[in-house]
């Protein structure tokens, strides 16, 4: 450690002590917040005394903590869409409250993203490119075929795409889908897609909230350069009973909650399933696709100050095509957790997380099976210390142990012309410190800060090629192309022994400066590193992609992003403004040489360069919170490319080392999504989307070749597909029924694409068998698409 | 490896294939460039001495015109052990030919082209090919267990890495099949290669029936060449894939030494060939 950083601890250090000592009159309110219709824990509820600037927010575990000087105050609970709740308090001692808050009968209609608004908290808090979005919301939504998607929903937000419908994953500011850290309960979800895209991994009806981050992305979070998406599930209704589920055209969902273990805890079981594979099946069709998920979560309360928490999930997809090839995969993670309150400022929680990602696939027809998976275990230990109403402090550590199986190859019969194979196992370790303060330095300035220090360990366990000049690429002067460099040996690694270690310091930064009683202007910037990356060549990332960790020849990805915004509450909150300007660089982004084979590629380093990429865009969201009609209308004007230059493999590097548009470029990105309640009965659901085309590449010539006409390419995305745009509605009726009844149930109608545009996920040229002429053939996947669905709750 | 997943992206696009039609799309123009199809094949049993070498240039892509024929260039071949030159005559129609070329496994050999004062150079050496070993039908092989198969099998030496390239053409049709084979993942073993057809009623395609006639030419080939016509072969049948690899400038050993970027499209190859055809029964 150099003397600068010493220096800066030690005063850190110093600031933290005045704190303390300044803090001794006070005294402490601390609590949890809950749901009173089904004792769920509330997170991002607002916790305040009354005529004070003082406040908290609960958090992922509803607790919260409040410090203030003696006196006497009322404490009011509020949280979008549940009616305020307020209580007395004589603060002459420290002491501890439960809230338990209702749902507001006549605001049920609203419907909502940022359920931290509220009140003052909202624009004092430096945290910006956030958004969360509450599950309700997201049931609300126009969805294709009936089924409710997170993923889909967070592509309403601004600065988030993707390459349209039947593509996996999501694009955060012209990120990769592997820049975001997808996690379910704090598990990592490798692939959040089901059907190649079509539906996301996510049961709605086992979802709490989901926040996203952007940017400013908070130092207990690292690993991925682009965004958090942080998915919480239910933890069980701990009151009563009850059995929700839907039906719906291609899948069926059940959930059942309820109090367990004499009120000490509560459970949730959901579980969903395709069943359209059992129709075809049934209809004589050989080929099927279907999936289904389940998803687990208990609680256990100790006593007063520990709890709890065991989670899981576990989904899978299969594909079946009749004698030819079967292939399955699918992510499992689990997730037991202790949350122990030390006293009523400090917070902490201990995580021990497993996750993995497989994927498996039988070729009949070739005689031979494949599988690949990622496994990791992850344990973590956060903190929370609330000192005084102006200073708070998160810390924590986390550790995870990686198992990279690329690949193996076995025969399934005798006559098999495959020879077994297993491409190298790779291991890794990476370790993350981080401290993170939130800091009112006057009424009007607030700023959070924070370091994360982020370890990686590439550990061995196998050999390494190596090669001429230590060049896995190098550029072949003569053909102008780039080429695996030449191989001169391996050296072994011991399973104790580092190939290659690696840390960063990521400096995280938020500042929010309020104008006025509605308005602040916020900056922020941040530092984040990535080790691990998805390899993916293709238009589309595919479920039988790779992941792989940095080591030798390939670098960590680090990304620096700075950002401005402007946010404004109009009247009476029923509106809001925000409005956010990003830059944002990531360096040693991988990229694919020409021609690059990835596929039982197990020198990686071979096909790929080093390279970077820059984005920068404007992003505006204006929306309406409250009344019979919400919604909200988001508009981003972005840039996002790449450039790899040759660097020591020599050459002019990938496209001739010219910039060039990521495929997750979208210059316009316009989104509209707003619900409509009509009555009691009825609830109507829009959305329109209108985005610039994808960047692809497309011909400029074509020569005979092998009596073929083949095609001449030259820049790479160098032009783009038509521009996307759709409509969908909705519309929910909820039938009469007795306030007795215990049984709600609810038809949720939709059409998807309205007015049934062919939007082109793919352009791909070739030459007509029959005649020989060159044409360009669209995919398009889905047309208008009506569905229905049932839904209930007993 | 490739081909066996090329097979299972192909199947996963069978979900999305009913969504597919054709389009009309304006794509750019670049400029003319040379292609120099040298192919020079030594069918085994023959002597080799008749070779023939193909100059055009590129056209737009959704052009028709077939008159892009280049005459007037100058074509030779050099044996580079004992500097043995072999001109090729321009027919005037394209078509450059050399009547008594003596091909030599395993020699290194250079292409000289000489067009509008650009010199274009290429090396490569000849590959030999193993014999096929025997041509089969099947019916419950291949992606559909009711549709007939023409299968050819070879034996993979085991003690060097191999590269080949196969191609089928059902006579009738006008476009051929082609395959790149590695033996990567099979070294040493008997390889069988299936070509198998599906029904397709937009291109006019039936399964393979009984009387069917399929010409069969099997080379043996270097790794760059195989490099090539991997990547050739990936973009061309990409065809309403959304799974594709994204395409990519394809370079072949044409080079122009003196003007880099003003390269040839096309391949200078030498190759050992068994030529056959099989008639299903």
């Amino acid at each position: 450690m150099n003397k600068q950083k010493r220096k800066k601890i030690v005063l850190l250090f110093t600031l933290l002590a005045s704190l303390i000592l300044s803090a001794q009159e006070n005294f402490t309110v601390s609590g949890t917040v809950k749901d009173a219709s089904n004792g769920e824990t509330v997170f991002g509820a607002s916790v305040f005394l009354k005529g004070t600037n003082i406040g908290a927010i609960s958090n992922e575990y509803g607790f919260y903590s409040i410090t203030a000087k003696k006196g006497t105050y009322t404490l009011i609970v509020s949280y979008l869409g549940f009616s305020n709740t307020s209580q007395e308090i004589v603060l002459d001692k420290d002491q501890k409250l439960v809230f338990e808050i209702t749902e507001s009968s006549t605001e049920l209609e609203e419907v909502v993203i940022n359920a931290e608004e509220s009140e003052r908290v909202n624009i004092q808090t430096p945290q910006m490119s956030v958004s969360k979005i509450k599950v309700e919301t997201i049931k609300k939504m126009p969805v294709v075929l009936g089924e409710v998607d997170i993923i889909k929903s967070i592509q309403m937000l601004p600065g988030v795409t993707n390459n349209g419908e039947a593509s996996s994953g999501f694009n955060v500011r012209g990120g990769a889908s592997d820049q975001n850290l997808v996690l379910l309960d704090e598990a990592i979800i490798y692939n959040t897609s089901h059907l190649l895209g079509f539906f996301s991994v996510f049961n709605a009806d086992a979802i709490k909230d989901v926040k996203l981050y952007k940017g400013g992305i908070p130092a207990r979070f690292g690993g991925r350069v682009s965004s958090v998406l942080d998915v919480r599930q239910k933890d069980g209704n701990s009151k009563e009973f009850n059995l929700t589920g839907g039906i719906g055209v291609i899948s069926s969902r059940l959930a059942a909650e309820g109090p367990v273990f004499k009120d000490k805890g509560s459970f949730l079981v959901a579980g969903r399933s395709s069943y359209a594979h059992l129709l075809l099946k049934a209809a004589g069709e050989d080929n099927s696709a279907s999936f289904y998920d389940l998803n687990l979560k208990t609680n256990y309360k100790l006593n007063e100050n520990n709890k709890l928490y065991l989670s899981g999930y576990f989904g899978r997809d299969s594909f079946d095509f009749g004698n030819s090839f079967e292939s399955s995969y699918g992510n499992l993670s689990g997730n037991l957790r202790w949350n122990h309150i030390f006293n009523d400022r400090l917070f902490s929680n201990v995580s021990l997380i497993y996750s993995k990602y497989d994927y498996k696939l039988a070729l009949k027809f070739f005689e031979f099976d494949w599988v690949s998976s990622i496994n990791n275990y992850n344990l973590k230990y956060d903190l929370k210390y609330y000192f005084n109403d102006a200073f708070k402090l998160d810390f924590g550590v986390n550790g995870i142990y990686y198992d990279f199986d690329p690949g193996e190859i076995n025969p399934t019969s005798e006559t098999s012309a495959i020879n077994p194979l297993k491409l190298d196992q790779k291991r890794a370790f990476e370790g993350g410190l981080y401290i993170n303060a939130e800091h009112k330095l006057s009424d009007k300035l607030t700023a959070q800060y924070g370091l994360r220090y982020s370890t990686f360990t590439r550990l061995g366990g196998q050999p390494l090629t190596d090669y001429e000049n230590d060049l896995p690429v190098v550029y072949n002067n003569d053909l102008g192309i780039y080429e695996a460099g030449t191989e001169i040996g391996e050296t072994n690694y011991k399973k104790n022994e580092t190939i290659k270690n690696f840390g960063n310091l990521e400096p995280r930064l938020a500042l929010s400066y309020q104008l006025n009683e509605s308005s602040a202007v916020k900056a922020g910037y941040s530092r984040v590193s990535q080790y691990i990356h998805l390899l993916s060549n293709t238009n589309s990332v595919t479920p039988l992609d790779v992941w792989t960790p940095s080591g030798k020849f390939i670098k960590p990805q680090l990304s620096d992003q700075y950002a401005l915004g402007y946010f404004k509450d109009f009247t009476n909150k029923i509106y809001s403004l925000e409005a956010e300007v990003y830059y944002k660089t990531v360096d040693n982004r991988i990229d694919y040489i020409d021609g690059s084979d990835l596929i039982g590629q197990n020198t990686i380093e071979t096909e790929i360069l080093n390279g970077e990429s820059r984005a920068y865009g404007l992003e505006l969201l204006f929306r309406k919170s409250k009344g019979d009609f919400t919604g909200w209308l988001a508009y981003t004007i972005s840039k996002a490319e790449q450039r790899t230059l040759g660097g020591n493999a020599g050459g002019p590097g990938i496209n001739n080392g010219n910039w060039y548009k990521s495929s997750h470029d979208r210059t316009h990105d316009v989104s509209l999504t707003g619900a409509y309640k009509f009555n009691d009965k009825w609830t109507f659901g829009a959305n329109a989307v209108y985005q610039t085309g994808r960047p692809v590449t497309y011909p400029t010539g074509q020569y005979q070749y092998e009596d073929l006409s083949i095609t001449s390419f030259s820049e790479r995305n160098a032009n783009r597909l038509p521009s996307y745009h759709r409509l969908d509605i909705s519309a929910t009726y909820v039938p009469n029924r007795k306030p007795e009844n215990r049984w709600k149930g609810e038809w949720v109608f939709g059409i998807y694409n309205v007015y049934n545009r062919k939007n082109a996920a793919s352009i791909s040229f070739g030459q007509n068998r029959e005649t020989g002429a060159n044409e360009a053939t669209r995919t398009a996947i889905f047309g208008i698409v009506p569905s229905v669905s049932y839904n209930f709750k007993f | 490896m490739k081909i066996y997943f090329k097979s299972l992206i192909i199947l996963f696009t069978i979900i999305f294939t009913s969504c597919t039609d054709v389009i009309d799309v304006d794509v750019p123009t670049s400029e003319p460039r040379l292609v120099i199809e040298a192919t020079i094949e030594w069918e085994k049993g023959t002597t080799g001495n008749e070779q023939l070498i193909k100059l055009s240039t590129s056209v737009p892509y959704f052009s028709s015109t077939t008159n892009n024929i280049v005459t007037g260039a100058s074509v030779k071949i050099t044996n580079d052990a004992d500097d043995t030159e072999f001109v090729f005559i321009d027919q005037n129609d394209g078509n450059y030919i050399n009547s008594s070329f003596i091909p030599v496994l395993n020699e290194a050999y250079t292409l000289e082209v000489i067009n509008d004062g650009e010199t274009y150079i290429a090396h490569e050496t000849f590959v030999p090919v193993v014999d096929i070993a025997e041509i089969t039908q099947t019916r419950e092989d291949g992606f559909d267990s009711d549709v007939l198969e023409v299968n050819v099998l070879f034996d993979d030496p085991e003690d060097e890495e191999n590269f080949y390239f196969l191609k089928f053409q059902k006579e009738g049709d006008i476009l051929p099949e082609l395959f790149d084979i590695s033996d990567e993942f099979t070294n040493g073993n008997q390889m069988t290669i299936f070509y198998e057809r599906e029904e397709d009623e937009d291109i006019n395609q039936e399964e393979f029936e009984v009387g069917d006639v399929v010409d069969i030419e099997f080379y043996g080939v270097s790794e760059p060449f195989y490099n090539y016509i991997r990547l050739l072969i990936e973009q061309y049948e990409s065809v309403g894939d959304p799974f594709s690899t994204t395409p990519v400038a394809l370079r072949g050993n044409c080079t122009n030494p003196s003007n880099p970027d003003y390269y040839a499209f096309g391949y200078f190859r030498l190759t050992e060939v068994v030529k056959a055809n099989y008639t299903f029964e």
